[in-house]
């Protein structure tokens, strides 16, 4: 009777994504250990009404991103994240010391970059670049048309070029 | 401040679209020959190129795992304590007025009778405590289906797997499992379900414990009257909605006075302690009270609980006319 496919099995392929998606656009992993929880909890209660065909990674990405914007609905909320997210530390790529330091410099200034952008265009250029949705899903996620959504990446590529303006960045390969 | 040409701006958008790998062909075409000749936006488009090399080293670095592990564990608890508490409930036009039906993960919990009403508010599924309800039609509507389906005569059973958590007591749980037991177009009494549970003298509790049954028609408490034949009660002050279960059973029935009783007399019997079933006429069956007898509407009724004729009034060679 209830649901198509256990929901054990949508939690098991979808969640560390999710919570991924969640990490990157509030930078935060409080944030996005909440957020996440919340997220499953909805698509639960909702997902006996799903029909066969239904993409339930989209569906997963849209209540995630429904739930992000209450999030930040108060501009105060997101201000005070932007302020306190800490640049992460991580393994950096192993061509030699000095590609490192160019991408962990990189990086560092993207992902403020990115940290600062309004919300839709964060969200917008977090689901095109770092988990490749269409733009169809993602201006259903935002409310927007496809049109819409493509032009909020565009913007934030915009303000991350210029805000890199000046600095040397590695050659690496490219996203896709 | 140096302004862009014309051309430039206006192919920034699919040179920006290009260069981070998100165009197709015939755009990737207009761009190339547009930085063919423009040198700013050949830069542009290297400059671009280079930061999506970064974007793809980044989507590709490793997440926080140990946030990841954690959120999930916790999710899993939480998941736990939602599918323990959430029920889902429709609310549908029937025969007998509107219904709510509501159903967990283990099974049916819910069938009230609404009357006129249809929020949610006028439910006794909003007073419960520790529970989630949560509207969900197409959830309850197979069920549903199946209810008007009996309501209707054209279904005999509810297979329902049931959800006893509503129930108020340990003891209201064994009298709706001893009622669910009395077969369809058939009546036994309170007492006889007193005995079922094992305490003769619960004739009143037994009763109590009906008239607040949570399910009402899947367990068929419709089908348990007073000793003497009488209806008694029906969720509260709903003898009518009694009458008109009993019959679509088939269950003859009777108005005389106020008091609304079975037609005993034109109701094959069997004693609770037999395989057989009787004309009422049979041996001392017609002086004694329900409260060890289980009546019949039909013979087929009867014999599809698994009972065979009587071999002494022979019911199969005289049946009661119809």
């Amino acid at each position: 009777m209830m649901g198509a496919q256990p929901f054990e099995t949508i939690v098991t392929a979808h969640h560390a994504e999710i919570f991924r998606y969640l990490r990157r656009v509030t930078s935060r992993t409080s944030e996005a250990e909440d957020l996440s929880q919340e997220t499953f909890l909805r698509a639960y209660r909702a997902y006996r009404t799903l029909t066969p065909e239904a993409n339930v990674r989209a569906w997963l990405f849209a209540i995630a991103t429904n739930l992000t914007r209450n999030h930040f609905r108060s501009e105060k909320r997101r201000r005070v994240a932007y302020a306190f997210a800490a640049v992460e530390q991580r393994d950096t790529d192993p061509d030699g010391p000095e590609a490192e330091a160019l991408f962990t410099e990189a990086r560092g200034l993207l992902e403020t970059t990115v940290r600062g952008l309004p919300l839709k265009q964060r969200v917008a250029f977090t689901l095109r670049k770092m988990h490749d949705l269409d733009y169809e899903t993602i201006g259903r996620s935002l409310d927007c048309s496809a049109e819409s959504a493509r032009a909020h990446v565009f913007q934030a590529l915009r303000k991350i070029r210029v805000s890199l303006n000046g600095h040397q960045l590695p050659q690496m390969e490219p996203s896709r | 401040m140096k302004v862009k040409p014309q051309a430039c701006l206006k192919i920034e958008v699919d040179l920006v679209a290009v260069a981070t790998g998100d165009a197709e062909g015939a755009v990737r075409g207009r761009v190339e020959d547009h930085i063919g000749f423009c040198a700013a936006c050949r830069g542009d488009f290297q400059r671009y190129r280079e930061i999506d090399g970064v974007v793809g080293a980044l989507r590709r670095s490793p997440a926080d795992g140990e946030g990841a592990v954690r959120a999930r564990e916790t999710l899993e608890s939480r998941l736990a304590d939602l599918r323990s508490r959430l029920m889902m409930y429709g609310v549908f036009p029937s025969p007998l007025g509107n219904i709510l039906i509501a159903r967990s993960e283990h099974g049916v919990s819910l069938v009230e009778y609404l009357g006129e009403r249809t929020g949610f508010k006028s439910s006794r599924l909003s007073q419960v405590g520790g529970v989630e309800a949560q509207e969900d039609g197409v959830e309850v509507e197979a069920l549903y289906r199946e209810l008007l389906d009996y309501l209707h005569g054209k279904r005999t059973r509810l297979e329902w797997p049931l959800d006893l958590r509503l129930a108020r007591s340990d003891f209201q749980r064994a009298v709706m499992k001893a009622t669910v037991a009395i077969p369809y177009g058939a009546v036994a009494s309170y007492a006889g379900i007193a005995s079922d549970v094992g305490n003769r003298s619960a004739v009143r509790a037994v009763a109590q414990a009906l008239r607040w049954n949570p399910l009402p028609i899947v367990v068929p408490c419709h089908r348990v009257i007073g000793s003497s034949g009488s209806l008694t009660g029906y969720a509260g002050d709903k003898l009518s909605l009694k009458m008109q279960l009993l019959g679509v059973e088939g269950v003859p029935t009777l108005t005389a006075h106020r008091d609304r009783r079975v037609a005993r007399d034109a109701m094959y019997v069997r004693d609770r302690h037999e395989v057989e079933y009787c004309l009422p006429i049979c041996g001392s069956l017609a002086s004694r009270t329900l409260a060890d007898l289980t009546l019949f509407a039909s013979r087929e009724r009867a014999e599809s609980a698994g009972l065979a004729p009587c071999s002494a009034c022979r019911p199969d060679l005289h049946p009661l006319s119809a």
